[in-house]
């Protein structure tokens, strides 16, 4: 169970960290004004001040308890937690698979996966649209549209 | 009327055989992306944007639009016949759409909030009509400082009316500023905020933010309430459709207000989803029947459907005049315009005539194809609407993954979209609001780029942003609606100690909290 306030300060020192990443970050571009007008990270180093400001506003909003969290008190719920990790998981390992596996390989073994492994679908209806879903981006995309998709380590190492 | 013989024009390159077949696919690819929950406007306008490339810019402005209008229509569908809206601005429709279908007349429902859709954006093409090119011909006079002005006042105007907290929108506004900053700098030429990653060289395209953003983070929303899409009777009966239709005029003052209100939303960037929210409540509050409202009422699917149009129409006005996006959608629209190698602003009623008029021709035209096509398909994409979510979500997660590496066949962006998709669904889970986010990053470098040219100009001095009465006045409407939240918070807390004394009835108070979580749920 993730608490609503938790769920705000980790956003706040999200936020609130790319901020002053900025800031850091734009420090190295000169700011303030020089014979070329404005330096090139005036304006990085600005917001990236708006968004420290902001996060640590959000930050305080979020532990004082306020009127408006208060309804609210549980952000996500372990069935809720159960439900985002079951998508966001196999998003996650499919998109580190691309590099080596290639677009179609690793999304049609995506399809695959999420429909059959949790039973959604069975085995052969699974294949089926698993193979689909591969065929439909080689025809959209390599054929229709020209764009070519990351085939991916494996498939150069076999020569195509 | 010298804008009358350019529409006239226009109608005649909106209406040939080639266009009228783009906004029929257009619609169709609109409605989809706008039932499927997971997939809204933004993110299929994005993943069209690629396809368009070899386009002329007319045509593929024409299918874009197309799309959109598609979406709103079919964000509407599913809130009135599922209760679940495909759109953030349809949100305003579940309160008295579904009950109205629920009971037994979804036809009456459906066709009252697609008539009343109609109503709004025709009022917002024929504002564009008139207005857009009048705006262009001041906006030609501006200067740089003129033309940070307008940008400062339409962030301004984020945080002052978008209805998120107004510290949120700052962050998500700045962040987007930080974002559109990364890459080589257009002016000094030298490479900011890279944070080592030689690959972020070329910078964020807004379409890796807007697929994770949008679909990703709205994926993982969705995907937390299992949801049970059990749809009323989708049988369309045609006679009712036309009385529903014909019953409209009764509530023209409604249909008039909720325009108004939409409009305005609509060119000062508050965007539908504010306006169809803003315009229900004010409805309710004047509306004789106030107290039926959530219960099936018509002036309550009216009034959020006719002003989510408007505002969605309108919010192309200032894209195209100003060169300022009034929506996400419109903002990726805009990224469009910049890739097509058009410049949004004025220049493009002098240059680019035949684009201007023929996108604003097609929008008549675009938007009684979608009001036909909505209701011919409303069987069929209610069907869709059965696919269980496990089969449709993956789905989903691949068309993002390759619509973010297709835009510039880069990993790096695929891995940032994944990125992006964490970061939207916090922010919608907490409110922070996406819109201004996007805007940011598309318009980010044209502000940036207007800020440092003015002070050039200007010798480092503010002072040229209250050189003339012009910009004088946009910068202080500007800081104006900045401190408006924080002028409004102080009457409720003096109010406070006295409130609890006289007391509203609990009843009222629960059905306003209710009211205000739906709203604050929404407000992207």
């Amino acid at each position: 169970m993730i608490s609503r306030r938790a769920l705000e300060l980790a956003t706040a020192i999200l936020t609130g960290s790319f901020g002053v990443a900025v800031v850091v970050s734009s420090l190295d571009n000169g700011i303030g004004w020089s014979s070329a007008g404005v330096d090139a990270g005036t304006f990085p180093f600005l917001t990236g001040i708006i968004i420290v400001l902001g996060s640590l506003y959000n930050l305080v909003r979020g532990v004082l308890p306020a009127t408006a969290l208060a309804n609210v008190p549980i952000a996500i719920t372990p069935i809720e937690l159960r439900r985002l990790a079951g998508l966001f998981v196999p998003a996650a390992i499919f998109v580190a698979a691309i590099p080596l596996a290639g677009m179609y390989v690793a999304s049609s073994l995506y399809v695959f996966a999420v429909l059959a492994i949790p039973k959604y679908q069975s085995v052969p209806r699974a294949l089926a649209m698993a193979a689909a879903t591969a065929l439909a981006l080689y025809a959209v995309f390599e054929r229709m549209f020209q764009v070519s998709l990351p085939h991916g380590a494996l498939a150069a190492a076999l020569g195509f | 009327m010298d804008n009358f013989g350019e529409l006239l024009h226009g109608f005649s390159i909106a209406i040939t055989v080639p266009h009228l077949v783009l906004m029929v696919v257009g619609v169709l690819l609109g409605i989809l992306v706008g039932v499927l929950p997971g997939l809204g406007a933004p993110n299929g306008v994005s993943l069209l944007l690629p396809l368009t490339f070899g386009m002329q810019p007319v045509s593929a402005i024409i299918l874009l639009s197309s799309m959109y209008w598609g979406a709103l229509f079919g964000g509407s569908v599913t809130s009135i016949l599922f209760n679940i809206p495909g759109e953030p601005s349809s949100v305003a429709t579940t309160f008295d759409g579904y009950p109205m279908a629920r009971d037994g007349r979804p036809t009456t429902a459906l066709a009252t909030a697609f008539g009343s859709a109609a109503f709004g954006a025709l009022v917002g093409v024929i504002l564009i009509t008139f207005l857009a090119s009048w705006v262009a011909q001041v906006a030609l006079a501006f200067g740089p400082a003129e033309y940070f002005a307008v940008y400062f006042l339409a962030f301004a105007s984020f945080v002052g009316m978008g209805g998120a907290a107004p510290s949120k929108t700052l962050v998500a506004l700045a962040i987007g500023f930080a974002i559109a900053a990364i890459g080589i700098d257009t002016v000094s030429g030298s490479v900011r905020l890279t944070m080592g990653v030689d690959e972020l060289v070329k910078g964020v395209n807004f379409v890796v933010a807007v697929m994770g953003l949008f679909g990703i983070g709205e994926l993982l929303v969705a995907v937390e309430e299992e949801f049970h899409a059990r749809a009323v009777s989708t049988k369309i009966e045609w006679r009712e459709v036309f009385r529903a239709i014909g019953r409209l005029p009764r509530h023209s003052v409604a249909l008039l207000r909720s325009a108004a209100i939409g409009c305005w939303m609509g060119i000062t960037p508050g965007g539908p989803t504010a306006a169809s929210f803003m315009s229900y409540g004010i409805a309710r509050r004047f509306s004789r029947r106030g107290k039926y409202f959530g219960a099936g009422e018509v002036e309550g699917i009216i009034s959020p459907e006719t002003a989510d149009h408007a505002a969605g129409t309108s919010a192309l006005l200032p894209m195209l005049s100003l060169g300022i996006p009034g929506s996400a959608t419109a903002a990726v629209m805009m990224g469009g315009l910049m890739i097509w190698g058009l410049n949004p602003g004025p220049m493009l009623f002098v240059d680019q005539k035949d684009f201007v008029w023929g996108l604003i021709a097609s929008m008549y035209v675009g938007n009684i194809v979608a009001v036909a096509l909505v209701l011919l398909t409303v069987p069929v994409f209610a069907a869709l609407m059965r696919i269980p979510f496990v089969i449709i979500a993956p789905l989903i997660v691949i068309i993002c993954v390759v619509g973010a590496y297709s835009v510039s066949n880069s990993y790096l962006d695929v891995v940032m979209m994944l990125g992006f998709g964490i970061v939207g669904y916090l922010f919608k889970k907490l409110f922070y609001p996406l819109a201004p986010l996007v805007l940011a990053i598309v318009i980010g470098d044209k502000a940036e780029d207007a800020f440092r040219q003015s002070m050039l100009m200007s010798k480092g001095s503010l002072g040229i942003f209250f050189a003339n009465k012009l910009v004088t006045c946009l910068i202080v409407a500007g800081i104006t609606l900045l401190l408006l939240p924080l002028v409004l918070q102080l009457p409720r807390l003096w109010r406070k100690p006295a409130s609890a004394a006289t007391g509203t009835t609990a009843q009222e108070k629960a059905q306003e909290t209710a009211q205000e979580t739906a709203r604050e749920k929404v407000i992207i």
